[in-house]
């Protein structure tokens, strides 16, 4: 039994893992919380419900998956352009990019309940069955589907970041850039990519969640505050820090639903989050975040 | 007055009173918090259940409700802001979570998610909100420019050189965080009074983000512009009501209005739409000279 909630935790924590990569990832550069991201992952979830809805024969899995990526780099850019770039031109204080951040999300949330009303809309299943069993242990599919995923995503990533010319030019503008300008790297194209990857991953997680859960307008705020506490646990801007703390954060929020019953969650949630800023406010693995005097 | 028109007012003030308690904290002293709705609930929940199980009067479950909020707002600060300033406000919309989260566990008593409607009715009631703004605003303004708001000025602008000048910093932060949270524990009690039911959909985080949303609009160093702001926007939805472009009614897209407004003044009017300037006497006096002066002008003329 106990295993079996591990399992269950585990898959879990993937689901958080993948909305979480997508804060660290804007974080790590640009040092505010990208609120907009659930708004976007709600955005790109009805995208690829209308995509998949679209054809007589429904287009295969992953070519959902692929558009709504892309519909998610989109979005992204026109999220950049239409609330951060101004910012970034004045160099406004970080407080600024949150407001507008948050401001993005419910307009988001706000403009899809307007337009498709609140219903649920369930996404067509891809699997024959929902779950399989490896000895006595239940797996969902959907779920271990998400978590191999996110490990390849969270892989590919970290190869980007730690092996190309562009991850090194990412990494130069996360820690000045106006110094990595003065190294020949063009911290607005560098920025651009940043929200490109945003917003793939925005897209990627937003058709996966409606797969588990099923479409609605506030899917990706539901699952922001939790990606967000496992970015935040995991330490801001780290990639592996935060996919760590998602899955540690599943794990824990299964066996506090199986003992406490899940109403007992957002407060176990809030003391996690507290413990962490106040103890070790750079988080598991947290490197990019140090504070500057 | 018609019921409409006492109710019109009665939320205009509370939305003047949740957006000074802000003011408070976000532009005296540069903490962005999305939990303050949090503390409205705290002081709405705890006013009106007691009153309600325990008999008593209303007006000593308010104090009751409004001292419990302070005091959670200490303890909260604590810990919390000895963080930087960006934690903070992370935590915060944790902590509006975890509220939320306790009011619908303690749902035996506070109706969870139906919402708590045994509100007593109070008499006068939008002559008494009013009261209570006009003396709110009126404390806010006095400790802004107050040697308190000074200090808290000084904070905001550069925290280094504020410590530099012997100031506490992180004392100072505690109390206005407990000024912060006590001004919203009041607006949580006249928002009880006004609608006669309280249900924690209505103080979730983005009602919390609702009143950054009104500040940041009015301008952050400006009191004049806050208080107005929070007012016309508030009241702004009202005028919507009857309006309706390609058949969809504008009312629907209140928050929409809300968000393109906000982004539009963060990018093009960065400091609110006041800027830094406040209504004062010698404002109202030198307008008076000016429009004085011109007149006689035309009159020689």
């Amino acid at each position: 039994m106990d295993l079996q909630l591990l399992i269950s935790g585990i898959s879990l924590g993937a689901v958080y893992a993948l909305v979480a990569v997508g804060y660290a990832v804007v974080f790590s550069v640009l040092k505010f919380s990208n609120f907009a991201h659930g708004g976007m992952i709600s955005a790109c979830a009805y995208m690829g419900y209308y995509f998949q809805r679209a054809f007589p024969a429904p287009p295969p899995f992953y070519v959902t998956l692929l558009f709504s990526a892309f519909a998610g780099v989109a979005l992204s850019f026109l999220i950049d352009t239409i609330a951060y770039r101004r910012l970034r031109k004045q160099q406004s204080p970080a407080i600024y990019y949150f407001l507008a951040s948050i401001a993005i999300s419910i307009l988001i949330v706000n403009l899809l309940s307007i337009f498709f009303g609140k219903n649920l809309y369930a996404f067509p299943p891809i699997f024959t069955s929902t779950t399989f069993y490896i000895g006595s242990i239940r797996f969902s599919s959907i779920d271990t589907l998400i978590l191999f995923v996110s490990l390849a995503i969270l892989t590919f990533l970290i190869l980007l970041i730690n092996r190309t010319r562009i991850g090194l030019a990412i990494r130069s503008v996360a820690i000045n850039s106006q110094t990595s300008r003065l190294m020949g790297v063009n911290p607005d194209v560098t920025i651009m990519t940043v929200f490109a990857i945003a917003g793939a991953l925005a897209g990627i997680s937003g058709v996966l969640l409606a797969m588990k859960l099923s479409v609605y307008p506030t899917l990706g705020s539901q699952m922001m505050l939790k990606g967000f506490v496992a970015s935040v646990v995991g330490g801001l801007g780290s990639l592996g820090g935060a996919i760590i703390a998602a899955i540690f954060l599943g794990v824990i929020e299964i066996y506090i639903t199986y003992y406490l019953g899940s109403l007992s969650t957002p407060i176990v949630t809030f003391g996690l989050m507290l413990i962490f800023l106040a103890v070790r406010p750079v988080g598991v693995a947290g490197k990019f975040a140090q504070e500057k005097v | 007055m018609s019921a409409y028109q006492i109710s019109l007012i009665t939320l205009t003030c509370i939305s003047v009173i949740t957006v000074s308690g802000v003011f408070t904290m976000t532009s005296l002293a540069g903490m962005f918090s999305l939990g303050q709705a949090a503390y409205m609930s705290i002081s709405a929940y705890l006013t009106f259940c007691l009153a309600r199980y325990l008999n008593l009067p209303i007006w000593l479950t308010a104090i009751v409700g409004i001292v419990m909020s302070g005091i959670v707002a200490f303890i909260i600060s604590l810990p919390s802001l000895r963080l930087r300033r960006d934690y903070f406000a992370l935590l915060s919309v944790g902590f509006g979570g975890m509220v939320l989260a306790i009011v619908i566990l303690l749902g035996k008593w506070t109706n969870a998610a139906v919402g708590f409607s045994k509100i007593p009715k109070v008499n006068h009631l939008v002559w008494i909100i009013l009261g209570i703004t006009v003396l709110i605003v009126f404390v806010v303004r006095n400790i802004k420019y107050s040697r308190f708001g000074r200090m808290c000025i000084a904070l905001k602008t550069d925290e280094i050189a504020a410590r530099s000048f012997g100031i506490n910093v992180y004392g100072l932060k505690v109390k206005i965080y407990v000024v912060a949270s006590v001004i919203a524990a009041v607006g949580g009690i006249c928002f009880g009074l006004r609608n006669r039911v309280i249900a924690p959909d209505s103080f979730d985080w983005s009602a919390s983000a609702e009143m950054q949303i009104l500040l940041f609009f009015g301008g952050t160093n400006s009191l004049t512009g806050s208080v107005l702001s929070a007012a016309s926007l508030k009241l702004l939805p009202e005028f919507l009501k009857g309006v309706s472009i390609f058949g969809m009614n504008l009312h629907d897209f209140r928050t929409t209005i809300y968000c393109i407004l906000i982004i539009l003044i963060i990018n093009f009017r960065t400091k609110g739409l006041m800027g830094e300037k406040e209504l004062s006497f010698k404002l109202i006096q030198k307008l008076a000279k000016k429009i004085n002066r011109t007149v006689k002008k035309g009159g020689s003329k």
